[in-house]
């Protein structure tokens, strides 16, 4: 009884571990791990009799399989998308076990495969081997730079891109892992019980699982193992409630989440400051950036036309134009997030147009956001695109809400960047843009309007029209 | 028509937190069993039982938001998502101790024989449906755009903070948002439930098809939420005729990842923009 029940934990811990890294880490609601971990029962069942104990290492093989091929499509989606991609995912895999009596045996389920795999003590053991592992790689994984990314994907997916992380292969990575860890705790759990049916894929599991994670802690390396073990024995201690225990869980889950959102390893552990991963060493790399007739289109608005200037290291040019004129649309063109629709973006000659935002970061090109992260000081911005070691910075308004004397400040911290960098400055302030730019580039309605020395560009009749208002 | 009002409800309550309310579902399961133990209590014919109903899940809505929408409005949608979860789970663990497994039915809205228009003999109750489900969609049309309070209710959906800035009560939008969904749910859970009878686990498998309506018809678009579900009605209808049950949900599901996959931001778009 003892020794069932251990295992038990062991294998929702498993189950949960798995659903950390998607859900916990990258906080995607990934509601087909219920499923997953069904798939991964199934395999095991049928193929015992022909392999063995080995149909053990089917499990993992098969929701990985079934999770990698589901997955490209759903990681591109928002969260809500995803949650119901997932969810039809999982009805789908449950629909399959109920329908497919073939296969699955239908609502009666598979029996008579347990002898071949292994049971009792040897499966314990077996389960808790696997889970230490799993834990202990999930523990160091996620300790160092690794988790600090993660946390940077979570709370800050747009400034995740532009320091290089690549957020898709993240997801996918999670989600497939996380599919491996469900599959193998499916085997598990059908070598224990002997038996299974369809409500191995059922959505009580997902809501286990979940519950779990959600209880015990979405990313402490032990949540899932402190919130399987609470799943597991609080209904052996509360039998008399009989079927209610589900109630019960149910509300004890609601009451963590209200009341402690890190779960229970959270009351023990601290939060820490969101810092920012050292990716790149200081900058040598390109020395040229250069737009050739870049254009972007939203429906019927054109919000960039024949955009072409260059930038060299050493220089700061800054852009100005009124608002809606495109200038934060162009530093997102530039840095991949809104891919421009034509005209070529090339750094010495390599083409960025077509990259992700990832790899564009990675290429040398750093850049900053109107909106702070909530919580961080100001300047931190700068600070995290500096720390990229990229070559080119986009600064978007870093002098927004500033006073004078920060200004000034900023203003002499960006000519010390000019001897290793070069910067495309975007703000409001036409004073400050004066005094520390070397050209500045004038856009109106998402056209290049003016070019040129500062003097030059302000005393430019059209450029002063299009500020003003009124036709050159 | 009943799919239209489950997942009307459901966009309200969407746009009024932001998040997806996984207890939706289980709160039109929760009308049929209230529809179900009024009749036995009452023994009143099923137009009168109709206000009682839509009372009673107004309120389990309010409770609903400040059980699980409003103590989270400042984390991310996610912890929504897992409180509603929750929820769900506990309506649906609550009605199978109460009132056990077996399925039951309610009452039906006018009486279950069929009247013969113009040659061709209706159900009574399919015609209660329609006939209800198109008067409740245009009082909400009427509410949401042409009333003072329908315009907060879409403000608050659009820009929270901003609604807050213009001094509009969030909070208590909110709860009248969550209210009204809650309303709408009791309502299709008592028409739906002569038919199709009240059974605990349900739940699920509404919130899903409200959940596919509005994703397919466009995240918080209350006629794009309309049409979604018109379309998942006339589909499992015409399929499941074809095919059988199980191969039209398969047919659906597959249908809404091809969707998801093709349009990953829904048929028509998302026109409110992005979010959770």
């Amino acid at each position: 009884m003892v020794e069932r029940l251990a295992t038990l934990v062991g294998i929702y811990a498993l189950l949960g571990l798995g659903y950390q890294i998607v859900f916990g880490q990258l906080r995607a609601l990934n509601l087909a791990q219920g499923a997953l971990f069904g798939v991964g029962a199934y395999a095991t069942a049928l193929t015992a009799l022909h392999l063995g104990p080995f149909a053990l290492l089917v499990a993992p093989l098969a929701a990985a399989a079934v999770a990698a091929l589901a997955a490209p499509p759903m990681l591109r989606l928002q969260s809500h998308y995803f949650a119901l991609a997932t969810l039809a995912l999982a009805s789908l895999i449950n629909l399959v076990a109920v329908n497919a009596e073939d296969l699955t045996g239908g609502a009666n389920g598979l029996v008579g495969f347990g002898l071949a795999l292994p049971r009792g003590t040897t499966l314990t053991i077996l389960v808790w081997l696997v889970l230490v592992a799993a834990v202990v790689a999930y523990a160091s994984v996620f300790k160092g730079r690794m988790g600090e990314k993660a946390r940077l994907l979570r709370d800050a997916p747009l400034v995740a891109a532009s320091v290089g992380i690549d957020a898709g292969l993240w997801r996918f990575l999670a989600f497939v892992i996380g599919g491996v860890c469900a599959g193998l705790a499916g085997g598990f759990s059908a070598a224990l019980t002997g038996v299974v049916s369809p409500e191995a894929t059922g959505f009580s599991v997902m809501l286990l699982c979940l519950t779990a994670v959600v209880v015990g802690g979405a990313r402490h390396p032990l949540g899932a193992v402190l919130g399987a073990a609470v799943a597991v024995l609080l209904p052996e201690l509360f039998r008399g409630l009989q079927g209610s225990w589900l109630l019960a869980y149910a509300a004890a889950t609601l009451a963590v989440v209200l009341w402690a959102p890190e779960g229970l390893t959270g009351l023990f552990t601290r939060r820490r400051a969101l810092s920012i991963p050292l990716v790149v060493a200081p900058s040598s790399g390109p020395r040229r950036l250069e737009l050739d007739r870049v254009s972007k289109r939203f429906g019927g608005v054109e919000a960039l036309r024949d955009v072409s200037f260059t930038v060299d290291r050493g220089e700061i040019v800054g852009l100005i134009g009124p608002n809606g004129s495109g200038k934060t649309t162009l530093l997102n063109t530039i840095s991949g997030l809104e891919p421009a629709d034509a005209g070529t973006i090339t750094l010495d000659g390599a083409h960025l147009e077509r990259l992700p935002a990832h790899a564009i970061a990675r290429h040398g090109i750093g850049r900053t956001f109107q909106t702070p992260i909530e919580g961080e000081a100001r300047g931190a911005g700068l600070a995290r695109a500096l720390a990229t070691g990229a070559a080119f910075l986009l600064l978007d308004e870093p002098a927004a809400g500033m006073t004078d004397r920060e200004r000034d400040l900023l203003a002499s911290q960006l000519r010390g960047l000019r001897r290793n960098h070069g910067i495309i400055l975007v703000d409001h302030d036409v004073e400050l843009l004066t005094r520390v730019c070397d050209r500045l580039v004038c856009l109106d309605s998402g056209k290049v309007i003016a070019v040129g020395s500062p003097a030059e560009v302000r005393a430019d009749p059209k450029v002063r029209a299009s500020f003003l208002g009124v036709p050159a | 028509m009943a799919y239209a009002l489950v997942a009307l409800g459901f966009v309200l309550a969407l746009n009024a937190s932001g998040a997806v309310n996984f207890a939706h579902g289980d709160l039109v399961v929760l009308g049929g069993a209230v529809a179900v133990l009024l009749a036995a209590w009452l023994g009143l014919p099923g137009f009168l039982l109709l206000p009682l109903v839509a009372l009673a899940l107004a309120g389990a809505g309010v409770l609903a938001a400040h059980v699980a929408i409003l103590p989270l409005a400042r984390r991310p949608p996610e912890a929504t998502f897992v409180a509603t979860i929750a929820l769900a789970a506990m309506i649906e663990q609550t009605l199978t101790v109460t009132m056990g497994a077996a399925p039951r039915t309610t009452p039906p809205f006018l009486g279950s024989g069929a009247v013969t228009i113009a040659g061709v003999p209706l159900g009574l109750q399919p015609l209660a449906i329609v006939i209800v489900g198109a008067v409740l969609v245009a009082a909400l049309w009427f509410l949401l755009e042409r009333t003072q309070i329908g315009r907060r209710m879409r403000a608050v959906a659009a820009d929270r903070h901003m609604a807050r800035a213009v001094g509009i009560p969030v909070r208590r939008y909110v709860t009248l948002s969550l209210a009204l969904s809650g309303a709408l749910a009791g309502i299709a859970g008592f028409l739906l439930g002569h038919q199709f009878l009240v059974t605990p686990t349900q739940g699920g498998s509404h919130m899903l098809k409200a959940y596919i309506a509005v994703a397919l018809g466009g995240w918080g678009s209350v006629p794009g939420a309309l049409i979604g579900a018109l379309a998942i009605g006339l589909f499992e209808t015409f399929v499941s005729a074809e095919v059988g049950d199980a191969w039209a949900s398969a047919a659906l599901y597959i249908a809404v990842l091809l969707v998801l996959t093709l349009r990953p931001r829904g048929l028509f778009g998302e026109p409110v923009g992005q979010r959770a």
